[in-house]
């Protein structure tokens, strides 16, 4: 009933508005506040992913303030405020998909902003789809679910198979030039879609990989492949996992002494979790980013990078630079934020979605556009290093980069 | 088993309860059964066009999502029942074959493109021959070998089908998406649990019943009393494979994602367990009666942000005293054949204790 | 043919980490025919114990073991005498749905302490290790190995030498005889588990050292000791100290010498041949038939 009551209002201020528009002489510049825009978010704030879970509330709550001091969402000189609703899903994808249909029809929300994780993400997007509500998501890199014709959902990441890319790109500049990879992978979808992206990619820049494994998803100890990587003496070791299985792989590698050039791990070393985990051993470790602190985009919207930095340090009171998680959380909202711009629209859901299918905006995460299959593939990932001040260095490519990369690494036994 | 003989007396008051107990259970399930019904033509349009109604449809839709998770853990507990309560044998690994139910049909929709329909009857078969295949050499272990040769089972079925690439390996398998059918799948979850139901009372009442309740009661005594104890096994086994199989086949076009992880959670061997005991393991009513308050109870306390950890501790509480203070489940509680009074309670911590 | 023997070292190792899991397990299965599901809690208690005590106090984490079993054994105590007694007598999935319950209410409360955050013992000496030509033997791992024996040449002691043990062996066997004969039944099951708990906070209070920390570390090891008990028997240290060295090795060879398969595969190992065992010897490979 609410939602109906609702729509008849906004009904209502948009003709009002219209009504203002047509007679008033300044026409146009005139704004007057409509019915708030209820946004709703399954996150996993409990949970195997409470953590990621609760860095993309952060990026969602970041443009919540910010987007209501504005004082809302301007649909066609109407400002809307927002408001989002959360709902723990407790890492597990049944009660996300529970969880977001209710949010859709009890909390009557009228567009979805993503879960973490791939698995949530795929179950939360048939609930889109069902439903026809758009979705924005920030925290699902896995492709599958982009492959499958689903209309209603948007992902802001670049997809998985660039995640450890620009390591390979970089280490391809690198001196003296690393040859030989050892590629680890977590038995996830995304992880996998991350590892065979490598395995297509690295031999045509001059690489070979050496040795190629996967384990299951939340092994706790990986010293038997760290001691069979070790065996193949590669120069790069890379893992497609998560922050656990990084830090395991990290420990293992010190305690065998498996001593590459170069590691690169897909997700965990952004997080200050693997720095205050690892203390020195996390140095020179590299990370496949979706954004950094010191990417230089131009933005025409939103924060700059600068900006985005400082506002987030000051709302949570913390020196830590904001994670990637914030980042693309907060760019999902963006995305959706500028679709119901430019779609004039808040209660036609189809307008909006199609909005969206062709948004091109530059913001602080970069550019923000999506394919046919609703993958935002012009956005390059950025690689960063823990360098040896103990902090997070962008180190790829040069011209985001702000310090040079720390390279070759040096063996264990003299760090 | 034998610990399950408590001493009951039955009373007149007892009777009469359990009576307004059973006719009061029965129309909240006939009003559970017909809402979604009477929304369902408004639901289909208030998709096209919201302004045409009067009544808001939105609140059906996700009623009728609850209640057709509801009705899943229904047909898992008393199909559970059927092995864990009737037999007797800790099964704890049905959720494989909830798991190969639910790829069965994933695998024929999405990657051999058959029609729903036909790809539904096979969940159970497969589900039902698995357990047969499994069961003979299983069911000859007794206690907590059973439970735990059930539960490795579950564990690795899952953990093969996660590597075979034909069954889309760590991405899983997405069953097309049927649009406006939500009323269909709880209909077809309420006939699976309904289904349990009627199964279950037919066992036992049957020949084949009396011979699973005497195995529980003394498998050695059943076996010279000229019980075919290995064939009666095997038999609730399967059959209870076979329910379980079926609402699997049917979430996995429901829900039109699943992975290993989706359909092979240990969590839900619990679960259906912790269902069937707190209705009352070995009745007809009480699995159901645990799923839907149990289920409800998860669901409504779902979603609460920091409170989910404080509704995790107070399931972890209301376990720890159910099976303290109401260990013959919340069906002979209210009711059954025992009166309600403190004394209840003393009786059932003194009966157990040591 | 070196990475064979440094995998055959490493499985070993992580053998000794399997084996001090499930000494208490297997004890409290023993003797008091529970299957413990807050198992790995109790384990994880020990890791935040010894977490706890290296970052704040600066004590070393193997200097911590003590510690981590005293508070252990007075959780275990009061655990046992408070709740678990309290279905000793029901059927067996009462007792499964109560550590069931008590390990919801545990990893939650852990969840509210610490956050879902990751955490680590790094100590100065982490990493370092000996060298044998191309075998390298980390000395942590080795520590652990080395005191996971010793725990289990501790725990066979008191079962075997002491005049509780042999109180808690005689409940074992037959309880109805040991109450004849004057033993407090509620108090014997009580000091059993709460070994039991003790040795889980020893390999808690070890794992804290080799794996990062985090409220749910320690589900995979409920898991993981079931098997170990289940491959050596149930009932004797040594059974256990088999299993878990066995079990250690079949993960780590199925990793990395299975050709065909990868580690992938290898919690599908792990459970295959735990229902083999279980089928084929369900006594165990060293258990006597009951």
């Amino acid at each position: 009933m609410g939602g109906r009551i609702r729509g008849l209002m906004s009904g209502i201020a948009a003709l009002s508005v219209l009504v203002a528009c047509g007679g008033a002489t300044g026409g146009g510049t005139t704004t007057t506040t409509g019915a708030d825009i209820i946004l709703g978010a399954p996150l996993s704030l409990t949970g195997s992913s409470s953590k990621e879970g609760g860095l993309a509330k952060q990026g969602y709550d970041m443009w919540q303030t910010w987007v209501n001091q504005q004082g809302g969402i301007n649909v066609k000189g109407v400002k809307h405020k927002v408001q989002i609703k959360y709902a723990d899903d407790q890492s597990k994808p049944d009660i996300s998909a529970q969880l977001t249909q209710s949010l859709i029809t009890d909390q009557k929300v009228q567009f979805l902003l993503g879960p973490y994780g791939s698995g949530p993400t795929a179950s939360d997007a048939v609930i889109a789809e069902k439903n026809s509500i758009p979705m924005v998501e920030g925290n699902g890199a896995a492709q599958a679910i982009f492959s499958k014709g689903y209309k209603y959902t948007f992902g802001v990441l670049s997809p998985a198979n660039k995640y450890l890319q620009g390591v390979i790109d970089l280490a391809a500049t690198l001196n003296p030039k690393p040859s030989t990879i050892a590629m680890l992978a977590a038995d996830d979808s995304f992880s996998q879609e991350v590892a065979a992206a490598v395995n297509d990619y690295a031999p045509g820049k001059g690489f070979s990989v050496v040795y190629n494994q996967k384990y299951p998803n939340g092994s706790t100890d990986v010293s038997s492949l760290v001691a069979a990587a070790k065996a193949k003496n590669p120069d790069i070791l890379l893992n497609s996992g998560h922050l656990a299985e990084a830090i395991a792989i990290n420990k293992a590698a010190k305690d065998l002494q498996l001593n590459a050039k170069l590691f690169a791990y897909s997700v965990g070393p952004s997080t200050p979790d693997f720095v205050n985990a690892l203390g020195k051993d996390s140095y020179y470790v590299m990370d496949g980013s979706q954004w950094t602190p010191q990417v230089k985009y131009k933005p025409t919207f939103y924060l700059s990078v600068a900006d985005y930095t400082a506002a987030y340090k000051s709302t949570f009171n913390t020196q830590e630079d904001p994670d990637y998680h914030v980042a693309e959380s907060t760019a999902a909202c963006l995305a959706l934020q500028k679709a119901i711009e430019n779609a004039g629209t808040v209660t036609n859901t189809d307008k909006v979605r199609d909005a969206l299918a062709s948004l091109d905006v530059m913001t602080f995460f970069g550019e923000i556009k999506f394919d046919n299959r609703g993958v935002n593939v012009t956005k390059p990932m950025v690689v960063e290093q823990i360098q040896t001040d103990g902090k997070h260095h962008t180190v790829f490519p040069s011209d985001v980069a702000d310090k040079q990369v720390q390279y070759p690494t040096p063996p264990w036994s003299q760090r | 088993m034998s610990e399950a003989a408590f001493s009951t007396q039955p009373s007149r008051t007892g009777r009469r309860i359990r009576r307004a107990i059973l006719i009061a259970f029965l129309l909240v399930v006939v009003v559970v059964l017909v809402l979604p019904l009477t929304l369902t033509q408004q639901a289909a349009d208030a998709n096209l066009d919201p302004t045409t109604l009067g009544i808001d449809f939105a609140i059906n839709k996700s009623i009728v999502r609850t209640e057709t998770t509801i009705a899943m853990f229904v047909a898992l507990a008393a199909a559970w029942n059927l092995i864990g309560g009737l037999t007797g044998y800790a099964a704890f690994g049905n959720v494989a074959f909830f798991g190969l139910g639910a790829y069965t049909v994933g695998f024929l929709t999405d990657k051999q493109h058959l029609s729903f329909a036909l790809a539904l009857p096979l969940a159970p078969l497969v589900a039902a021959a698995f357990a047969g295949l499994i069961g003979v050499p299983l069911l000859r272990l007794r206690g907590h070998y059973f439970a735990i040769a059930t539960l490795g089972t579950g564990v690795a079925v899952g953990e093969v089908i996660k590597n075979l690439d034909v069954f889309g390996g760590a991405t899983g398998l997405f069953p097309p998406i049927l649009r406006h059918a939500d009323a269909l799948f709880f209909y077809l979850m309420a006939a699976n649990a309904g289904l349990a139901v009627v199964v279950t009372w037919l066992v036992m009442r049957s020949r084949f019943g009396y011979g699973l309740i005497a195995i529980r009661e003394n498998e050695e005594a059943a076996s010279v009393l000229g019980v075919n104890t290995t064939a009666y096994k095997v038999g609730a086994f399967a059959l209870a494979a076979a329910l379980t199989g079926l609402a699997g086949g049917i979430f996995a076009q429901w829900s039109s994602f699943i992975d290993q992880e989706s359909v092979f959670p240990i969590q839900y061997n619990v679960q259906m367990i912790l269902m069937a005991i707190i209705g009352g393991a070995g009745t007809l009513f009480g699995p159901v009666a645990g799923a839907i308050v149990l289920e409800w109870l998860i669901l409504s306390l779902a979603g609460g942000g920091a409170s989910a950890v404080y509704a995790q501790m107070g399931l972890g509480v209301l376990l720890a005293v159910t099976v303290i203070f109401v260990p013959r489940g919340v069906v002979d509680f209210f009711g059954g054949s025992s009166k309600l009074s403190l004394g209840y309670f003393r009786r059932s911590l003194r009966e157990t204790s040591v | 043919m070196s990475l064979f023997v440094q995998q055959v070292i490493l499985g070993l190792m992580l053998g000794g980490v399997y084996v001090a899991v499930a000494i208490g397990f297997s004890l409290v299965w023993g003797v008091l025919n529970i299957v413990n599901l807050a198992h790995g809690a109790l384990v994880v208690v020990g890791m935040y114990a010894t977490w706890f005590l290296f970052t704040h106090a600066g004590i070393d984490p193997f200097l911590t073991l003590p510690l981590d079993a005293v508070v252990l054994f007075a959780i275990g105590y009061l655990v046992q005498r408070g709740l678990i007694n309290r279905v000793i007598r029901a059927p067996l999935f009462f007792t499964l749905l109560l550590t069931f319950g008590i390990n919801l209410v545990l990893i939650n409360l852990f969840l509210l302490w610490f956050k879902a955050d990751f955490r680590s013992v790094t100590t100065s000496y982490s990493g370092a290790g000996l060298n044998v030509g191309a075998v390298t033997i980390p000395y942590i791992r080795l520590a652990a190995l080395v005191i996971a024996m010793l725990l289990a040449g501790a725990v066979g002691f008191f079962m075997n030498r002491t005049r509780t043990g042999f109180a808690i062996q005689a409940v074992g066997a037959d309880k109805d005889a040991a109450q004849l004969v004057g033993i407090d039944l509620r108090h014997v099951y009580a000091l059993t588990f709460a070994v039991g708990a003790a040795c889980a906070g020893v390999a808690g209070g070890l794992l804290s050292t080799v794996q990062a920390i985090s409220p749910t570390a320690g589900e995979p090891y409920t898991l993981q000791a079931f098997v170990v008990v289940i491959l050596g028997g149930l009932g004797r240290v040594s059974a256990t100290v088999v299993g878990g060295l066995l079990f250690g090795l079949i993960e780590v060879l199925a990793q990395s010498q299975v050709p065909g398969l990868g580690a992938g595969w290898s919690n599908a190992i792990a459970f295959a041949v735990l229902v083999l065992v279980l089928v084929l010897r369900p006594q165990g490979l060293l258990g006597r038939l009951a």
